[in-house]
């Protein structure tokens, strides 16, 4: 049935979220402490006590979202992936050549589990008494995800080339044959810059192909965000990268303009030590920048961008998360977390899920209730009741 | 109305359409009943179903303080209960008992319990858990994992720190054969650790040094052997300490507890920040290290013994080194602070006593 003709009229459902700080504390205290004592096998079981909540919390037109997963199946999975990102991270303590030969095979296999984790997070997220779907497919996930794995791969084997002593292992006697500069060059500069280059589109590859399959019902999502759009947020983010840094650059020329006469009257004005203190200073003030700053920008800007063109034919997101706010609370969350040793972290979770949440709208042509009553097509309900069988996995990316 | 209701009300989904039906629901025997509220005329066909469940396949939500209940079903049906006081008060009598976790998410008190038991968790596991997990993961780790990662070690050090030694051969080939026979002294039954024994002269930072690394790399600098020009004893005593370091596997032990609590560290704070859960890895290193240095020691003390040595040589070590002008922090042998030194120093010289009684 076709939604236009249900109503024509646009109107505006609220996205609200009811949980607090206080309650999610409890529960996320408690899930701290059964996971540290069963040594993480309770992560699973923990994990989904936190979704459920924060899904439940979740409420769309007054409509609660919900979480349905099977925490014993999420075990599997978990214990899977583990196994896999432990066998990477031994290889490639033991030989950079190894380590290329893991990261290969885990490259071949983590398209597949993504698409997995996608279809099993989705079929276990209800609104309305319905469940969601992820329509991809598999093929589709290796296609989003090769072009970067590519380029990680060349990197990686790069910089093994670059040293070939690497390779040789414990072979003392070999010479190793410094690589000739052309050679350095492109593989040292060339590679690395291409790789920031590209980034974006590797974003919006990964973003368009989630939010192309997105299904509630009979309605479909389609992503009509360009690579450009992804590119010109990147260059925006520089640009907010490069004015944080000039206000580090200011601080210090000002510390220095006002500390170098004094340091000079005492005769340690070229002081080893008060070079390396702003050395320090600079790399914390970096750091900060990209943590406080440049990161709430580029959450706020990516959220909306990405949702605000995710569309099905009934319905659409307004999603107006604003900078200045997301940076108030992201600097009032990171002081108050160190100044409680983290215990306020559950609070600064659900702080941030509050304001991201009820940031977004949802528009739509059709009437709420005779949205969601639209029978879902027969042949996508059955595809969705295999989730069960899925391996649980819930890798998130 | 009484105050124990006997039903509540709710909106029932079938996990096909999303329209929702308004039902009361109640309990009957070993069923969860729901009966459609309103019963319009025209849909006598759904009147005539009312949902009846088993209550062994009813998934019941969890008590929050915010938020609606939400009841699962077979066969993806569902049950949705705006009104959680209503739902709450009902289920207090007719739905099962709430799972312990549930209660103590919502008891202030028993959740203080567990943030303090989640400090004591911390800290417990700081102390004991990680070295034990460490040691334990150690006997499954092959002997070739530690070959690989000292050979990986020893090239890395070699580039940045290190020369070919310029000590004269027949000097290092002595050295060679005396620390030889002293450890075959030691293991009479040739099961000593396996070393491999390298002269290297290195940079200005090292100092005098002798090192370890997984695999049995015992790397010993020209700049000690020369500041204990006449003490070959002492020399022997510095390699039999390396050697137990070899023969304990300490590298590859400092390198899980490395890893393990860099997990633990991820799992407790990685939602947060990588870059404050790398810290308390590098923080526990040194603390470690000492009880190393004391089985180290422990073979320096049974080398020098069974090669007819005074364990005593080591004290002359110690003195040299505190003597240099400018103690490097970088030398793992003595790497603990000064108290801990003197400790040492007693514990070498009380094994020379024992030995001469």
């Amino acid at each position: 049935m076709s939604l236009e003709q249900v109503g024509t009229g646009q109107q505006r459902l609220p996205v609200r979220f009811v949980g607090s700080g206080s309650e999610y504390f409890r529960i996320w205290v408690v899930n701290l402490l059964l996971t540290l004592v069963t040594v993480g096998i309770y992560y699973p079981y923990a994990k989904v006590r936190r979704l459920k909540y924060f899904h439940g919390a979740t409420e769309v037109a007054g409509n609660p979202l919900s979480f349905h997963a099977n925490p014993h199946a999420m075990l599997r999975g978990y214990l899977l992936v583990a196994l896999m990102l432990g066998a990477y991270t031994l290889a490639g303590r033991f030989s950079p050549a190894a380590g290329l030969v893991a990261f290969v095979i885990l490259a071949a296999l983590w398209p597949a589990l993504w698409h997995s984790s996608l279809r099993f997070r989705l079929a276990n997220t209800g609104w309305h008494g319905l469940r969601l779907r992820f329509t991809g497919e598999r093929r589709g996930a290796y296609a989003a995800l090769a072009p970067g794995f590519a380029l990680a791969f060349l990197l990686l084997a790069g910089g093994l080339w670059l040293q070939p002593e690497g390779v040789a292992g414990s072979n003392p006697d070999a010479q190793p044959q410094p690589p000739d500069a052309t050679a350095v060059m492109v593989v040292g500069l060339a590679l690395p810059l291409l790789m920031l280059l590209a980034s974006p589109a590797l974003l919006w590859l990964l973003r368009s192909y989630q939010h192309r399959h997105y299904a509630l019902a009979s309605q479909s999502t389609r992503f009509d965000v360009t690579a450009g759009a992804f590119y010109k947020l990147g260059l925006r983010m520089a640009g907010v990268g490069f004015l944080a840094m000039l206000l580090v650059g200011v601080v210090v020329g000002l510390v220095m303009a006002w500390w170098r006469p004094w340091a000079a009257i005492d005769g340690s004005g070229t002081d080893k030590g008060w070079v390396m203190a702003m050395g320090v200073f600079i790399g914390l003030a970096t750091t900060f920048m990209v943590y406080l700053v440049v990161w709430p920008w580029l959450t706020a800007r990516t959220q909306n961008l990405v949702w605000n063109g995710t569309r099905t034919h009934a319905l659409r997101f307004d999603s107006r998360l604003r900078f200045a706010p997301l940076l108030r609370l992201t600097l009032k969350n990171w002081l108050l977390i160190v100044l409680t040793l983290g215990l306020y972290f559950p609070f600064a979770a659900v702080a941030t899920a509050r304001m991201r949440l009820q940031a977004v709208e949802v528009l739509t042509t059709a009437d709420p209730d005779a949205l969601a009553a639209s029978d879902t097509p027969h042949d996508e309900a059955a595809a969705g009741d295999a989730a069960g069988d899925l391996l649980g996995l819930d890798i998130g990316l | 109305m009484s105050a124990e209701p006997h039903s509540v009300s709710a909106l029932y989904f079938d996990g096909r359409s999303g329209c929702g039906q308004p039902v009361r629901v109640r309990v009957d025997g070993s069923e969860l009943v729901a009966e459609p509220l309103a019963l319009p005329a025209d849909t006598q066909a759904q009147a005539a179903s009312p949902g009846r469940w088993p209550l062994r396949s009813v998934q019941w939500p969890e008590r929050t303080r915010h938020g609606q209940r939400q009841i699962d079903l077979p066969g993806r049906a569902s049950l949705q209960v705006a009104d959680s006081a209503a739902f709450d008060a009902w289920r207090r009598n007719n739905g099962p008992r709430e799972s312990w976790v549930v209660r103590t998410q919502q008891n202030w008190r028993a959740t203080a319990a567990a943030t303090l038991a989640v400090g004591l968790v911390l800290v417990a596991g700081w102390l004991w858990g990680v070295p034990w997990a460490a040691r334990t993961a150690l006997l499954v780790v092959p002997a070739s994992a530690d070959d690989a990662v000292g050979a990986a070690a020893l090239q890395s050090i070699a580039e940045r720190w290190l020369k070919p030694s310029t000590l004269a051969p027949q000097r290092q080939q002595a050295l060679h054969k005396a620390f030889a026979d002293a450890v075959q002294a030691a293991f009479p039954a040739g099961d000593a650790p396996r070393y491999t024994l390298r002269f290297a002269s290195a940079h200005k930072a090292l100092g005098p040094n002798a090192f370890a690394l997984p695999g049995g790399s015992i790397v010993l600098t020209d700049a000690l052997v020369n500041l204990l020009q006449d003490q070959d004893d002492a020399v022997l005593g510095v390699l039999a300490h390396e050697l137990g370091h070899v023969q304990h596997r300490h590298g590859m032990r400092a390198l899980l507890q490395f890893t393990l609590l860099g997990a633990a560290a991820g799992a407790v704070l990685g939602d947060f920040s990588s870059l404050l859960a790398a810290a308390p890895a590098l923080m526990a290193q040194l603390s470690y290290s000492r009880d190393a240095e004391r089985e180290a020691d422990a073979m320096a003390v049974r080398v020098l013994r069974a090669s007819g040595r005074s364990p005593a040589v080591m004290a002359v070590f110690f003195e040299k080194i505190a003597a240099l002008p400018e103690r490097s922090s970088s030398l793992p042998i003595a790497l603990a602070s000064h108290p801990a030194d003197a400790e040492r120093v007693r514990f070498f010289s009380e094994a020379a006593l024992v030995q001469r009684r």
